[in-house]
């Protein structure tokens, strides 16, 4: 048996902040953009069975890139003089650079945990030039997550990050599911986890910002997962009480990686969610 | 036991973890011992690469755990139900969110063997649903 998947992948080069990167990208479908963002310390891989799924790319065309450091993008030249701490101002302005240069015009921009986060900042810094966002996992300021031990000479960084992050999952998805998620874990670059922590756990609040999304611009459909507890539903459901207009549903028996670890049950989450933000 | 836990399930929990096809695998540089806390009811483990190799009820003081973990009876009956409520139905998801458990000892060698004492943890857990 053999089965080639309508997925394709490219590479892309870009300057942002005076620095070059080749960025890796995949995408399948045509229509409506739909741009993915990985979750920490992980790569577009975990969007496969969206970009897989013909009812979805009948109508939309779905994207997702590899952060650089991340999946198959490089970090920049001279990458082994800094220590990768991702911030705010540098997320955005790579996301943006990279749907610019695919050519996405007004794409619904969707990203998982701390891409669920700067799903935000493009909603209120970018929201005349996008139609909506989904939020998978969304917070506005996320702690407890940043630790020594996630980048730690004594410790085997790919196996703890990887174990680490498995209990997000929610107890009833399918342990396949959440095994591949394990795996990409564990293959992310030394520190690359820690220095999206980072991002996630000490540079991100956006509390003061959230008043600035118009929805009637930019729709905001934000989806939780039950057993997530770094992002918490409650901590989603805040975020949505504090943008009027909002679309909010809790995403019963699921955790933190709805796109990878149990996407049968996390498809109609999303398809409603599409719906509410339209054409 | 200083208190009424019902742990006659740690023999159960011994025979799956000593049997798991994983813990063969991933287990082999886990050689600890690191102890439970039940309430006020201690259990140690010593563990010899992977393998659970001997359970100690209420140990002697001689007895050297590394790391361990304590919770209140509520925290473990939340972990060990059948259908776990969210935060507490996994290892790192209470050492996150649950004030009242509490990682003792050097937690460095516990997250160096965090892949197989997560896997251990599970099995525990599976063990012990519905007994404690």
């Amino acid at each position: 048996m053999s089965d080639i998947e309508a997925i394709t992948g490219r590479y892309l080069n870009i300057t942002v902040d005076g620095r070059a990167y080749r960025i890796f990208y995949e995408e399948a479908g045509s229509g409506i953009p739909l741009f993915c963002l990985h979750t920490a310390g992980a790569d577009s891989r975990q969007f496969r069975h969206m970009l897989n799924d013909l009812d979805l790319t009948k109508k939309y065309r779905v994207v997702a890139f590899d952060l650089p450091w991340h999946g198959r993008s490089t970090p920049p030249n001279l990458w082994w003089k800094d220590r990768y701490l991702l911030t705010a101002d540098h997320y955005m302005a790579i996301t943006k650079r990279v749907w610019e240069a695919i050519g996405l015009q007004r794409p619904i921009v969707a990203g998982c945990s701390m891409g669920g986060a700067i799903v935000l900042r493009a909603a209120f810094d970018h929201q005349d030039e996008i139609r909506g966002i989904i939020g998978l996992e969304t917070t506005a300021a996320g702690h407890g997550r940043y630790n020594d031990f996630l980048h730690h000479p004594a410790v085997h960084g790919g196996e703890l990050c990887a174990t680490y992050t498995y209990g997000l999952n929610a107890p009833a998805s399918p342990e396949s599911g959440k095994r591949e998620n394990w795996w990409y874990y564990a293959q992310s670059g030394p520190g690359v986890y820690r220095g999206d922590i980072h991002f996630y756990c000490n540079d991100w609040d956006a509390w003061n910002d959230l008043s600035r999304i118009d929805t009637l611009k930019c729709k905001v459909a934000l989806l939780s997962g039950e057993y997530d507890y770094s992002a918490t539903p409650q901590m989603t459901e805040d975020v949505h009480k504090a943008i009027p207009g909002s679309y909010f549903k809790l995403m019963k028996g699921m955790g933190h990686f709805p796109m990878i670890e149990n996407y049968p049950n996390f498809k109609p989450y999303l398809m409603d969610a599409l719906a509410y933000i339209g054409d | 036991m200083s208190e009424d836990f019902n742990l006659s399930w740690l023999g159960e929990f011994q025979k799956k973890a000593n049997a798991d096809r994983e813990l063969g695998i991933v287990g082999e540089w886990f050689s600890t011992t690191f102890s439970v806390s039940f309430g006020s009811t201690r259990v140690a483990f010593k563990i010899a690469n992977g393998r659970v190799e001997e359970i100690m009820h209420d140990p002697r003081f001689d007895v050297r755990a590394i790391f361990g973990f304590s919770a209140p009876r509520e925290v473990w009956q939340k972990f060990f139900a059948q259908t776990p409520p969210p935060l507490y139905h996994d290892l790192f998801a209470m050492i996150m969110r649950i004030k009242e458990f509490v990682i003792e000892g050097d937690s460095l060698v516990a997250m160096q063997n965090a892949r197989a004492l997560h896997r251990m943890m599970l099995l525990m857990r599976e063990a012990g649903i519905g007994n404690v």
